[in-house]
């Protein structure tokens, strides 16, 4: 086995390596030898197991006013230190320290395929936009425990480099990331089932196997114009698409939409469109598209001047199996898209 | 209502002079089985085949497995109401059951012409993917069966499936006048008041919003597939076989429900570690909201009313049926009600909630791991040696192959072939489970 002590290279904001308060604040990226600032107690941590050959730091606003800059710069002076491991951080509860610290680690590990692990508060924004790519310690919010910490960084950033999968996150201490794989148990489902119930019946603890995850509600948002003044779109999920699918949206877990003009048309033909949609009856849809897409009715409220205008653009994809992740992505696409048109509400018709 | 259940292992098959089971040998009367199905004049063409265990043979299309039972003292039959099948409430008496011993059902006819949604499943005797299912230790007599191709869909499904039930009632009637060699008897006898009150609340699918016939072949209630509100059931009804596959999945045949190890198990523990009161049956797949949050509500009503203070949920469909099963566990835990969920769970990239709506009132899962087997990982069943049923399979675009994209293609049913694109262990067979 190879003893050679690792080579880590620590990441720390201004204050933390001691190069000044909010007024430096602006300091561009910069590499100094060995350990500085609270880089020492990642040494101390690391004890006879590694040495911290470098510590990089970078002002707060550098790094959050011109992001992709700071960790290009970051990620050259990381490559040049050649080191096993990166460890950035603790940010604790500082949102533009753990952000950094955050891009930086996912950016070392995608670009250097170098490990890498960070550390911070559960409220600190770093947590929301990289727990999924980066391990991420929970800390507390100041750091008033430094020691203990760090101990904790180092010990699953030693797991990580010596290329071992850590343990759940409950017990090493991170953030969920979000990356499920399958196990193999002791017990058959149906057993465990039962046991789970009879935990939960006599009020002994028990530990669900899914967790319950942020599910984030999404308010209706409220129209601010009136109906007459308003531009409407029609936006499904139902599957109708032009015949021949020109755009090959898949029959379930879609990842594509398409757009299709209906302008200069008061209605839609049925001849000329088809359905791809494995989640339900589609015959009557293809009998009549309006059934889905009410192309019709909308034309007749807009000629009423009951709508202001309807928008000539049809989005279309298929919800059914859709991933969670494509269907966010496609909506917040399709939604780009009707903003930038001045589109003011939208009708959906859902399957 | 009290049943004994006399269970007749078999060990082995063959086709051999008339059908006869004696000490775990089955001989089966090939002849007289193929003529009684074919008495049917709807039937076109039927042949029987056997799979044994470990064999390297693959079967498909493979639309349903029944385990043949039969009913021996008491009212009724079993497998009641299917295929025009006797009505009378079952449960009581005397039942007789060929244990290890699956009829596959395997013919081209799909389960309606409405369109988007595919007989898929095919069965392995050995490998990886067979080792996934229970019915990799069954001894397989399969009927590969295929009706008059001038019939509508709806009657070629009845056809095709009562012809398989034929051939279950055929081999249970051989053990109807013997002495079972293992009895177990069924009841929901008095207990201690002290012991907590459990419920099942069994969620199956309806074919009806998919097909748009309420008469449409799948998961039946007494024969009936139709949307219904929800049903009470002794659980010996359901050992009877008044609640009965195929849906869309392995796992949803009619054997994994007559052999479904969570209902067992809250069984044999009652009287032990609960009081349990039964089954709720819940149809699935309603179309609306309203109607969706409504059987919720009377889901857990009932429950509540048959004094229910814990139950166990399962489902066997994957997408929009979810929201009536999750709003079911969440009316009940507003009723005090403690739930316990099994579940599959779907894709989780980028660290998306494996639960389409995940509700905080859902908060004891037991999961069965991913339902994609694209996610899960299960690599392409390999080549076999023999295949039963037909040459080619069609692979779908979106489904089968990969998650996203791909095209239709036509392969040979006996080379590596990608597993369905569904896996969904519903009623916790498997020790698989999820964990990050």
């Amino acid at each position: 086995m190879d003893a050679r002590p690792l080579r880590v290279v620590c990441y720390v904001n201004q204050y933390f390596g001691t190069l000044g308060g909010e007024d430096r604040a602006g300091l561009g990226p910069q590499a100094m030898e060995g350990a500085v600032g609270s880089a020492r107690a990642v040494q101390q941590a690391l004890g006879e197991a590694g040495t911290v050959v470098a510590t990089l730091a970078c002002g707060d606003n550098y790094a959050a006013e011109q992001p992709e800059r700071a960790v290009a710069e970051l990620v050259r002076l990381v490559a040049a230190a050649g080191p096993d491991l990166v460890i950035a951080g603790p940010a604790f509860l500082a949102g533009r320290y753990g952000v950094a610290c955050g891009a930086l680690c996912a950016a070392v590990q995608a670009e250097l395929k170098i490990p890498a692990v960070t550390g911070m508060h559960a409220e600190n924004p770093g947590v929301e936009l990289y727990r999924r790519q980066v391990h991420i310690v929970s800390t507390g919010g100041e750091a008033a425990r430094m020691g203990d910490e760090a101990r904790r960084l180092v010990a699953l950033g030693l797991t990580l480099a010596r290329g071992e999968t850590p343990g759940a996150p409950a017990v090493e201490g991170y953030f969920p990331r979000g990356v499920t794989r399958n196990v193999v148990t002791a017990a058959s489902a149906a057993e465990r089932a039962t046991a789970m119930l009879l935990d939960k019946l006599a009020g002994r603890p028990f530990a669900s196997e899914v967790p319950r995850p942020a599910f984030p509600a999404v308010p209706a948002p409220r129209l601010v114009k009136t109906l007459e003044g308003a531009t409407i779109a029609l936006v499904t999920d139902g599957g109708l698409v032009p015949r021949g699918n020109p755009d090959g949206v898949e029959p379930l877990n879609a990842t594509r939409y398409g757009a299709y003009s209906i302008e200069g048309k008061t209605g839609l033909d049925a001849a000329q469109y088809d359905n791809p949609h494995r989640g339900y009856d589609t015959s009557w849809v293809k009998q009549d598209p309006h059934r889905l897409v009410p192309v019709d009715v909308a034309r007749e409220l807009e000629q009423q001047g009951a709508i202001g205008k309807l928008h000539e653009t049809v989005y279309s994809t298929v919800g059914v199996a859709t991933t969670l992740a494509h269907s966010a992505r496609m909506g917040r696409e399709i939604a780009d898209k009707l903003r930038e048109a001045g589109v003011d509400a939208v009708i959906l018709t859902s399957t | 209502m009290r049943l004994e259940m006399g269970t007749f292992p078999v060990t082995d098959i063959a086709f051999d002079g008339s059908t006869r089971w004696e000490a775990g040998r089955l001989t089966v009367d090939r002849d007289a089985v193929l003529a009684a199905v074919r008495e049917d004049p709807r039937i076109a063409s039927a042949e029987l085949e056997i799979a044994r265990p470990g064999e390297s043979v693959r079967i498909w299309p493979v639309r349903d497995v029944i385990e043949p039972r039969v009913k021996v003292q008491g009212p009724g039959v079993c497998y009641p109401g299917v295929c025009g099948r006797d009505i009378a409430t079952v449960g009581e008496g005397r039942t007789h059951r060929l244990a290890g011993l699956g009829v596959a059902e395997v013919s081209s006819v799909n389960w309606h012409d409405a369109g988007g949604d595919f007989v898929e499943t095919y069965l392995d005797m050995s490998g990886h993917y067979a080792d996934m299912y229970p019915y990799r230790r069954l001894l397989t007599l399969c009927l590969v069966v295929e009706p008059d191709a001038t019939l509508g869909e709806e009657i070629k499904n009845y056809a095709v499936h009562k012809a398989a039930l034929t051939v279950a009632d055929r081999l249970a009637e051989s053990v109807r006048g013997l002495t079972p060699p293992e009895r177990e008897v069924f009841e929901l006898g008095p207990v201690n008041p002290a012991l907590p009150r459990v419920i099942y609340i069994w969620c199956v699918h309806s074919p009806q919003a998919m097909s748009g016939s309420p008469t449409a072949f799948g998961t039946a209630t007494y024969g009936l597939t139709q949307l219904t509100p929800p049903w009470y059931l002794h659980p010996n009804e359901i050992l009877d076989g008044a609640l009965t596959g195929p849906y869309r999945t392995a796992f949803a045949m009619s054997w994994t429900v007559a052999n479904n190890p969570l209902l067992l198990d809250l069984y044999r523990r009652h009287g032990k570690d609960w009081n349990f009161l039964g089954v709720i049956s819940l149809r699935t797949e309603w179309t609306t909201q309203t109607e969706k949050q409504l059987m919720a509500n009377q889901t857990a009503k009932l429950a509540r009313l048959l004094g229910a203070q814990g139950a166990v949920v399962t489902w066997d469909a994957g997408g929009n049926e979810f929201i009536e099963v999750v709003r079911s566990i969440q009316a009940c835990e507003r009723l005090g009600i403690k739930t316990v969920f099994l579940t599959s769970e779907d894709d989780a990239t980028d660290g998306a909630p494996t639960m389409l709506e995940p509700l905080p009132e859902a908060d004891a899962i037991v999961s069965t791991s991913f339902f994609k087997n694209v996610t899960l990982g299960v690599p392409p069943a390999p080549a076999v040696a023999r295949v039963i049923g037909l040459p080619t399979k069609q692979i779908r675009r979106g489904s089968t192959i990969g998650l996203h994209g791909g095209a239709d293609a036509m392969l040979p049913t006996a080379g590596p072939l990608p597993a369905p694109w569904r896996y969904d262990d519903h009623y916790g067979f498997g020790s698989l489970s999820c964990i990050e």
